[in-house]
């Protein structure tokens, strides 16, 4: 190699993060031959060239070893196929035109976002019963959602290895984020899984990498009203009306004043909050008595999950042979109140722990 | 009567009645670690004690189905067997059910003549709550809207008339509020 050629491929090397020794194939050739007498000079980009360049194998060995799918997957092909984005198509094609199209992760992505979107919500609403249905989907958004799948995506040391292009055309409406090409790979992966093994592996790649993440889910549950929500929540439950009590106060008409304010609902506390005024200390505890309710966990060596049922055999689930595993399923949880609704005053929806049972109300036609 | 001292000794300027405090006495308040109803102790070799105060005043962060920490959660309400610390708010005492009748000439009034039969009146008029009139009753969507601008009109006229230092402590207390 001549020393321009030298410098080209390290320069190129730097950008693509691959040693210069495994750069075998320079791009002067498509450059300068066959072009026509009237175009203009080409310009070579290396950071284009040194993109649409495939990693080592040896990379792509070490990843799929470092995320233990080493005796899973049959080839590093199929891992390259897992890494590369379909945006990089377009690259691919303008660096090399007469090379065949490379393999996207396009279709895997979408059956591994499938996959995961249904271990992660049958997780969670095993996990939490009672819990409210759109902090259900911000849960299940929090453990296999784009932020969390890019995350994980770098966690794991995609970044050197994704092959992907940011942009389509000339207009940047097409335009793909990093993350969102970062996060097309866990989701490859997991699809990876569920084609070489089963289902049951791929829940079990879900749940080493998905579910073991903290998930704070105090800090999704937000109220407009908690005081009209426990109120009717309450009602539901076919309990006593619920008042609040004053259990401590220090500082009043001072300049800090503390209150601590219990909700009971007959001698039953439901909840308890401070404030450093009555109101917000009774806020707080409709908060609490509400939270109380809505975080009660299954504890995790008791959790039921539906998916368990597909027999823990190699195959997909039409072809998998083996024994069914063991599901017993949990009572259902009340369904929150839905409160705000104009239209819908004067229909009841009864709760299956309300106790009060009028009998001109028993005909069933009215309850929705 | 007490003997009194003579003008030329020593002590003519001691007092024979007791004097208060010159200094506040140090104050000693009983520590709150010992006797705390809500602390665990427990035994662990080599002479140690382990002991748990949790805050008397925190929410339990963990509840779990097998041992929930929500009373609605339980089978059954305990039995009021003990008295229970003062309410927050006075007790009203609950009204009266409306009637049918006037439930429907409620809905009438409100029908009729909105600008007249407020909720306000009607409430006042049938006893019972604006609240529940707001149940019973409802204006059409049109004509909501148009009082909801009067009467935020009318309050926004308000809050024009207050100074730099009203407005500032309406605003510190409506983002204290966001922190509730």
């Amino acid at each position: 190699m001549g020393y321009a050629q030298r410098k080209v491929a390290t320069t190129a090397a730097k950008l693509a993060h691959v040693s210069s020794q495994h750069l075998k194939a320079l791009p002067t050739k498509h450059l300068s031959a066959g072009r026509s007498a009237g175009a203009p000079p080409a310009v070579f980009d290396a950071q284009s060239w040194a993109a649409s360049q495939p990693p080592p194998r040896s990379t792509l060995a070490a990843f799929v070893h470092r995320i233990g799918l080493g005796n899973v997957v049959s080839s590093p092909d199929v891992i390259q196929q897992a890494v590369t984005h379909p945006s990089f198509v377009q690259l691919h094609t303008q660096q090399h035109p007469d090379q065949p199209l490379p393999a996207t992760n396009a279709s895997l992505a979408t059956l591994g976002n499938s996959l995961l979107g249904l271990f992660a919500t049958e997780y969670v609403n095993s996990s939490y019963p009672h819990l409210p249905t759109r902090v259900l989907k911000a849960a299940v958004s929090a453990h296999v959602g784009p932020t969390t799948c890019a995350n994980l995506a770098r966690e794991m040391g995609v970044t050197p290895i994704l092959r992907w292009h940011r942009s389509s055309s000339a207009s940047t409406q097409n335009s793909v984020l990093h993350a969102d090409a970062l996060a097309s790979v866990p989701r490859a992966l997991t699809a990876l899984v569920y084609q070489y093994r089963s289902l049951r592996s791929a829940r079990r790649f879900a749940e080493k990498f998905f579910f073991s993440r903290d998930v704070d889910m105090r800090s999704m549950i937000k109220f407009r009203d908690p005081k009209q929500t426990l109120l009717a929540t309450v009602e539901k439950y076919g309990r006593e009306r619920p008042v609040s009590r004053l259990l401590k106060e220090t500082g009043r008409y001072s300049q800090s004043p503390v209150f601590v304010v219990g909700i009971y609902s007959g001698a039953d506390q439901l909840g308890e909050g401070f404030g450093s005024s009555l109101k917000m200390a009774e806020y707080r505890a409709a908060e609490d008595s509400l939270l109380r309710l809505y975080l009660t966990r299954q504890p995790p060596h008791l959790l039921q999950l539906p998916s368990s049922t597909f027999p823990d055999a190699v195959g997909n689930v039409f072809d998998a042979v083996g024994t069914e595993g063991a599901y017993s399923p949990t009572s259902l949880g009340d369904s929150e109140v839905l409160y705000g609704s104009a239209g819908r005053a004067g229909i009841r929806v009864p709760g299956a722990r309300s106790r009060v049972v009028e009998a001109e109300d028993s005909d069933l036609d009215i309850y929705v | 009567m007490k003997p009194r001292l003579s003008l030329s000794s020593p002590l003519r300027f001691t007092r024979s009645y007791a004097t208060r405090l010159p200094e506040r006495p140090p104050s000693r308040n009983p520590d709150p670690l010992l006797n705390n109803p809500y602390a665990v102790y427990k035994d662990l070799p080599e002479n140690v004690t382990f002991i748990h105060r949790p805050p008397p005043t925190a929410p339990s962060p963990l509840s779990y189905t097998t041992l929930p920490a929500s009373p609605l959660l339980q089978s059954s309400a305990t039995p009021v067997d003990r008295p229970l610390p003062p309410s927050l708010w006075k007790d009203k005492g609950e009204k009266p059910r409306v009637s049918d009748e006037d439930i429907a000439r409620i809905r009438q009034l409100r029908r009729e003549d909105p600008q007249t039969w407020t909720r306000g009146r009607l409430a006042a008029e049938f006893n019972c709550t604006q609240w529940f009139v707001g149940k019973i009753t409802s204006l059409k969507s049109a004509d909501r809207k148009k009082v909801v601008a009067e009467v935020e009109k009318a309050h926004a006229a308000n809050r024009d008339k207050w100074g730099e230092r009203r407005k500032l402590n309406a605003d510190i207390r409506k983002k204290r509020k966001e922190f509730w």
